[in-house]
């Protein structure tokens, strides 16, 4: 192992590809240059800790982000933009790059819902973790990332479909908190913002951490957690050797622990992979999605929903629908490749509504899974390292699907459209709302409507009975007391808002306890 | 838009007759045709997988008779999509493989539309009935099978700028790159 004195202050991103050394010492590895473990970096480097960051994806600025969807999504998301649920009904985006989530996100920030909060007390035993805990963690992140009041200059005409359509039908819309500066709305969010106007990780708590002497490391994939004697040693990782077929393998001993921001899915595969003591057997169980569902409406205007900011206007109406699964509305981009996949069809029925691109207006319908008896989803890890995501498609789900179509067809009517065409591989055409009787007996299942998911939440949820959970209610691992969880996974539910906030809040405030620790 | 599917054609015993089936009467039936050719080395496909999917990209994007459209062939999606798989899991890839095989097999054409043929020597209305009977078939199996070449198509296909004028897409602004 080498000897780390070049490790001290500044610290930088370093491809590990490039990297001399076969193994690299620190007081904390982190895996994942995200939302958790970015923030998480930053507060135990500013600590005095050394801290080594271990990052799957590459580093990239805003000089590679083109705008390119064929690039963007091959070079920015996991599995190069092809990761879905095991039967292909789910479509999941997910970041895989410096920054993470945050580098492709489409910048809505909400804090955890006080609902979502005591759902996690009353039913999922959480205790210790509440509102007041969490507040000045929200605030402090919401400063870095110049989140503030939602500017109605920041609404297209994507947007304003949702927000006039909910305000006609008395849902109250409101305006999205954007974690933006200087934002130009070009509508790029998704594909890396090239004017850096986006605050991501990669823009603020990564160079906070490497200020503070923490080191990143690029390309190199988390392969296990070594564990000896029930604490965690540190993480091997695998690196695409560019002068080789076999990867080079890469390890960063943990002196003190080591944190696991990975993301839902990717952490709880690693920690399925590293055969970790799960006591409770729910390790990559409860996996949620928010399952989107979304609708395209035509108007004789054109929309140009490719242009401006893809997300501004947020409806939580239907969020609270009792004993049924609830959702809530935003909108989506209208770029060609996303399109595309997601209109059903093919040859010249799907060449005429990609002709009709430019006056479509998409609003999608998130639903909020696990709040009900609804299970979610499975991680499994298979021993060649692939990953794989089951995620049923439950009557309870259906049944919000169908609301969700109906009343988001409302919506756009209400809006002027001209016409509203569901995602149906057998698609309804909706006029007036007589139409809508057509959606209740229409085939809804997997691979008969398209869905899709920017949102992983679960799979190694806190909890303070051991037999439910995975980790605590600070993120720490049950069975390995130097090993903790800083991303979505730890959320025993879905979230029924944007994660990215909640993610970094909840990761500040564990960092800082651990900080403390040391 | 994964590509992968555990078990493929291990799930179900219809998938697994089918694979058997296939496999078997695949060797019988007449070869599968290699009309369209890569436009350079492929690193995961063999020529006659790129054949199978280019000959599904052809049916699935526009291009082929609709005027002024690029055809999916000159746009290199059967290119690009051996290039992608490289990127993958070895095992996503392998399973992509065999389900161009089976959508290809002249006995997935006898099950699914009655006609015994290779996709690749079916005329162009079989060949869109081949497709619209996976999308909408009960069998779950062949749905996840017609998405995985349908969407894999539209993303390569739609992601080119050649089509940017034709769906109204004035395509990304420019933006002025300032000084580090």
């Amino acid at each position: 192992m080498s000897p780390t004195p070049s490790l001290l202050n500044p610290g930088r991103i370093r491809d590990a590809r490039q990297e001399p050394n076969l193994a690299v010492e620190c007081d904390y590895a982190i895996v994942g240059s995200g939302a958790g473990g970015s923030v998480a970096a930053a507060v135990l480097a500013e600590s005095g800790a050394r801290v080594m960051v271990v990052e799957e994806g590459g580093h990239y600025t805003r000089r590679d982000f083109n705008m390119q969807e064929a690039w963007a999504y091959e070079t920015l998301y996991q599995d190069h933009g092809n990761r879905a649920t095991e039967d292909l009904s789910i479509v999941i985006l997910q970041g895989r790059a410096v920054g993470g989530g945050t580098t492709v996100n489409w910048t809505s920030s909400f804090r955890t819902p006080d609902r979502t909060l005591a759902l996690w007390a009353a039913r999922h035993g959480l205790s210790g973790l509440d509102a007041a805990a969490l507040a000045p963690h929200f605030a402090a992140v919401e400063a870095r990332l110049s989140i503030r009041e939602g500017n109605p200059d920041d609404v297209n005409a994507n947007n304003r479909k949702l927000l006039e359509g909910a305000r006609k039908l008395g849902w109250n819309p409101e305006l999205i908190r954007r974690s933006v500066k200087g934002c130009a709305r070009l509508g790029y969010c998704g594909m890396g913002c090239p004017l850096d106007a986006k605050q991501t990780a990669a823009l603020t708590y990564i160079p906070d951490a490497l200020a503070a002497g923490a080191h990143v490391f690029t390309n190199a994939r988390v392969k296990l957690i070594e564990t000896d004697r029930g604490r965690a040693k540190g993480v091997v990782c695998d690196v695409k050797d560019p002068n080789s077929t076999r990867p080079k393998r890469f390890v960063v001993y943990a002196r003190r622990g080591v944190l696991l921001a990975g993301g839902a899915i990717n952490t709880p595969a690693l920690l399925l992979r590293s055969k970790i003591v799960n006591a409770s057997q729910t390790l990559g169980q409860r996996t949620f999605l928010h399952p989107t569902v979304p609708l395209v409406a035509y108007y004789d205007e054109p929309i140009e929903g490719f242009y401006g900011a893809p997300q501004s206007v947020a409806c939580h109406h239907f969020a609270d629908r009792g004993d049924r699964v609830g959702y809530f509305l935003e909108t989506a981009p209208v770029h060609p490749m996303l399109s595309a996949v997601a209109l059903s069809g093919f040859g010249d029925s799907h060449r005429r509504a990609m002709e009709r691109l430019a006056h479509a207006q998409a609003t999608i319908a998130l639903l909020i899974d696990g709040h009900h008896d609804d299970p979610g989803g499975r991680v499994r890890a298979d021993p060649d390292d692939r990953i794989r995501i089951d995620y049923p498609l439950t009557p309870a789900l259906r049944e919000a699907a169908v609301d969700a179509i109906n009343n988001m067809a409302r919506l756009q009517l209400a809006a002027g459209a001209r016409e509203v065409v569901t995602l149906h591989e057998n698609p309804i055409v909706i006029r007036s709302e007589a139409d809508l009787a057509q959606v209740d007996g229409a085939a809804f299942g997997p691979n008969r409507h398209t869905l899709f998911s920017a949102h992983q939440m679960g799979g190694a949820a806190m909890g303070t009975d051991r037999a439910t959970s995975v980790v605590d209610a600070r993120g720490r691992h049950h069975e390995i007391d130097n090993l903790w969880v800083v991303d979505g996974s730890i959320f025993p539910t879905s979230l029924g808002v944007n994660p990215q906030l909640s993610i970094y809040a909840h990761a500040r405030l564990f960092a800082t306890e651990i900080a403390q620790r040391h | 838009m994964t590509i992968s599917r555990r078990g493929f054609l291990k799930k179900g015993l219809i998938g697994g007759a089918i694979l058997a089936g296939g496999g078997v009467l695949a060797l019988m039936a007449a070869p599968g045709k290699r009309t369209r050719a890569p436009h350079g080395p492929l690193a995961v496909l063999t020529p006659y997988e790129y054949a199978i999917f280019s000959a599904a990209a052809a049916r699935l994007c526009p291009g082929d008779g609709a005027a002024g459209w690029p055809t999916a062939e000159a746009l290199q999606t059967g290119d690009k999509l051996d290039a992608l798989l490289a990127q993958l899991h070895p095992g996503a890839a392998r399973d992509f493989k065999r389900l161009l095989h089976v959508f290809e097999s002249a006995v997935t054409g006898l099950t699914s539309t009655g006609t015994p043929r290779p996709f690749t020597r079916c005329s162009p209305a079989q060949q869109d009935r081949r497709l619209e009977v996976w999308r909408h078939a009960r069998v779950e199996l062949f749905r996840s099978g017609y998405q995985a070449m349908k969407r894999l198509a539209h993303a390569l296909y739609y992601s080119s700028p050649q089509i940017y004028e034709r769906v109204g897409y004035p395509g990304p602004p420019v933006v002025p790159q300032s000084p580090p």
